[in-house]
């Protein structure tokens, strides 16, 4: 039997001299004993206690008059954490310039094709230990939720955050004319209420997915918020004005059905594909066309932030596909589910398209009107065309581009 | 199979609502282990050792001092069928102030002594006991302050030890008596009161709880109980949480030696549950 000594001084216990014993204690096998010394006799008293409680035991103690004081710990023979040991310390990732990247944390180590569904919150490299409670992730399988550039996504995500309270020149939106400010506050308020679905489809997912899949977390959690921060903008510049707006019940049940998507990859397609995809070309023209620079600005920063949304989108649905190319029927018949429970919409309402007309015209003079209808037709055209080329850089051959393009016409989201 | 076919049944001391966790669990592993137990919970010892001479239950899990009162009771020996491995060295500490400690216990004359509830083996009756043993008769030469809480329940709850040492600590009391690991427990769980207190005194060792059935109890039956509350390992996953709220890492099949000390404590009287009052 081997033995040690731990020279203690006047340490106490409740006053760090546990955090020396464990230390001690933890490299020594069962059984081993060690021989702790103190300057204190209350410390030696008080350690049989301290060892017993904590699964030793006090083998002896050596209490001359005047000190030092001994007593000898036998190790216990349970494991304090019930896992292996850990591995040895190694170089830790590397750094980029100084910065430390999401994706380099996962290093060599290729992300795992399933994971334990029960498995709780272990971080990146942390060894789980035994015993804790079952948890029932859905989402365990890699490929339905993964895309290749997801930490990159969620990383560029952090780094462009902006402040809708701060960011937006709120005072240039104050004066319009009236006709404009209520064209204005409705294609706001539309903006808005789509942006609320774009927050709840993804924060659905997240309660969801395996902890494990540590990056595609990261990346939902920073997506709900851009869409708060879009909520919060649009919310407010439909109210700067002063001017009230509705909330198109068309619109409500275009988003609803958006809701009722239970697979990532369908949801990813509807949403990050179709439904941002589109917004883009409707963000771009309301920055085109703002009659102000606060509305100007709002569009722009939540243009930015929707471009990596549908790249994300993009590069999942593209990465599902050609990992399972039957995936690719699957989610066209997600976008012709869709399209069966929206029979009774017939396009866009005519509030928005009008709201619309009036930024683009910029008054109410016919021959300006007249510009402004032309615009939005040719927003709408390009909102197709550009619906095709995302559909096609997701890994679906023109047909089917074009036939999903279609199924998402009434649709803007 | 309903656990009122149970091979086994325990009784325990419902202390506190986690007894009901660590029962739930510890049945599992009896079952598994191929004795069925059930268990079966009452509010005070002295039931518990009424029902253990009843026949209510096969097995009891007491207190030291239950388990003294049982033997009284039985006039005779009760079979120990196990204890944890923090019973089977047990002592009781006396904490003063820090810079307060004495070297000997005639040190504790004239100054007052907080005790624990005076059914506690380890908060009452044995740190008296030892102290006379060591030339001490506290009971006439100190002011006892006595924390009589949770009466029943043999300082199971630890409720009278907080008291003690908060009274320590508050200046009410010179010096007070708590299991050593009850210390141990206020320590790790960082209680205030505990940081400016030292141990002056430690009692030599003595036993605590046990599972004990009458002599009665079928030979086989209670070898294979043994054999399966031995097994239960605190590298268990399914285990670990019910045996640390247990307070134990490792079940000892126990022994009677340990309890003489308590034994003439509690026949002597002096020194016992009926000894002066306090607070």
């Amino acid at each position: 039997m081997s033995r040690r000594r731990l020279e203690t001084e006047g340490l106490e216990l409740g006053g760090g001299l546990e955090v020396l014993l464990a230390a001690a204690l933890e490299g020594m096998a069962a059984g081993e004993r060690v021989e702790v010394l103190t300057s204190s006799r209350s410390t030696a008293l008080e350690l049989h206690g301290w060892a017993r409680s904590a699964g030793h035991r006090s083998v002896g103690e050596r209490m001359p008059a005047g000190g030092p004081y001994a007593v000898e710990i036998e190790r216990g023979s349970f494991a304090r954490v019930l896992a292996g040991p850990l591995p040895g310390r190694a170089s830790g990732p590397p750094l980029r310039d100084g910065e430390l990247h999401t994706a380099d944390l996962r290093r060599a180590v290729d992300v795992p094709a399933s994971v334990d569904g029960a498995a709780g919150f272990a971080p990146l490299g942390a060894i789980a230990e035994l015993g804790a409670p079952a948890f029932r992730w859905t989402f365990n399988e890699r490929d339905a939720i993964w895309a290749d550039n997801v930490a990159e996504l969620a990383e560029q995500g952090s780094a462009a955050q902006w402040d809708a309270s701060r960011d937006i020149p709120w005072d240039a939106a104050r004066g319009l004319a009236d006709f404009m400010e209520r064209a204005v506050s409705q294609v706001m308020t539309f903006i808005a209420q789509n942006e609320y679905a774009a927050l709840y489809v993804p924060a659905a997912f997240i309660a969801n997915i395996n902890p494990r899949y540590h990056e595609v977390l990261l990346w939902l959690a920073g997506h709900v918020h851009d869409e708060a921060r879009h909520i919060e903008v649009f919310t407010k510049r439909s109210l700067i004005g002063g001017q009230s707006s509705y909330a198109l019940a068309s619109t409500e049940l275009s988003l609803h059905t958006l809701l009722e998507e239970p697979d990532f990859s369908g949801a990813a397609l509807l949403l990050n594909v179709l439904g941002e995809g589109t917004f883009l070309d409707l963000l771009r023209f309301v920055e085109r066309h703002a009659p102000d620079a606060a509305t100007r600005a709002a569009a722009a920063l939540a243009h930015r932030d929707e471009v990596r949304h549908v790249h994300f989108g993009i590069s999942h649905v593209r990465r599902r596909i050609a990992a399972d190319p039957a995936q690719a029927a699957v989610l066209v018949d997600a976008a012709e589910r869709r399209a069966g429970k929206l029979t009774q919409m017939s396009g866009l309402s005519p509030l928005l398209s009008e709201g619309l007309t009036v930024m683009a015209a910029g008054s109410l003079q016919p021959a300006e009107l007249s510009d402004g209808a032309a615009a939005v037709r040719q927003l709408m055209a390009t909102m197709e065309v550009n619906r095709i080329r995302r559909l096609q850089a997701a890994g679906f051959d023109l047909r089917t581009a074009q036939h999903v393009s279609d199924l998402h016409t009434p649709n803007l989201m | 199979m309903s656990r009122a076919d149970a091979d086994v049944r325990v009784g325990a001391v419902a202390y506190h609502p986690r007894i009901v966790t660590i029962w739930e669990t510890f049945l599992e592993h009896f079952e598994r282990d191929g004795v069925t137990t059930d268990y079966i919970l009452y509010s005070n010892y002295e039931r518990l050792v009424a029902a253990v001479l009843a026949g209510d239950v096969e097995i009891g899990w007491h207190t030291n001092t239950a388990f003294v009162a049982l033997e009284q009771e039985l006039g005779g020996e009760g079979r120990i069928l196990g204890m944890r491995d923090v019973d089977a060295e047990f002592a009781t500490v006396i904490v003063t102030r820090r810079g307060e400690a004495f070297d000997d216990v005639r040190g504790l004359a004239g100054k007052r002594l907080a005790l624990g509830s005076r059914d506690s083996g380890h908060a009452a009756i044995l740190p008296l006991h030892y102290l006379a043993e060591q030339g001490l008769d506290a009971a006439a030469e100190c002011e006892l302050v006595r924390f009589d809480t949770d009466l029943g329940k043999h300082g199971d709850t630890g409720d009278s030890e907080l008291r003690v040492i908060r009274a320590v600590s508050e200046g009410a009391a010179d010096a007070g008596a708590l299991g050593e690991t009850t210390l141990a427990a206020f320590r790790a769980e960082l209680v205030p009161a505990a940081a400016g207190l030292e141990v002056a005194w430690r009692s030599p060792a003595y036993y605590h709880c046990n599972f004990t059935a009458l002599p009665s109890l079928d030979e086989e039956l209670a070898e294979r109980w043994q054999a399966a509350l031995l097994a239960m390992s605190y590298d268990d996953p399914d285990m670990r949480q019910a045996m640390t709220l247990e307070g134990v890492k490792r079940w000892l099949p126990g022994d009677r030696s340990g309890y003489r000390a308590l034994a003439e404590a509690m026949a002597g009287g002096s020194a016992g549950a009926g000894g002066s009052s306090g607070a």
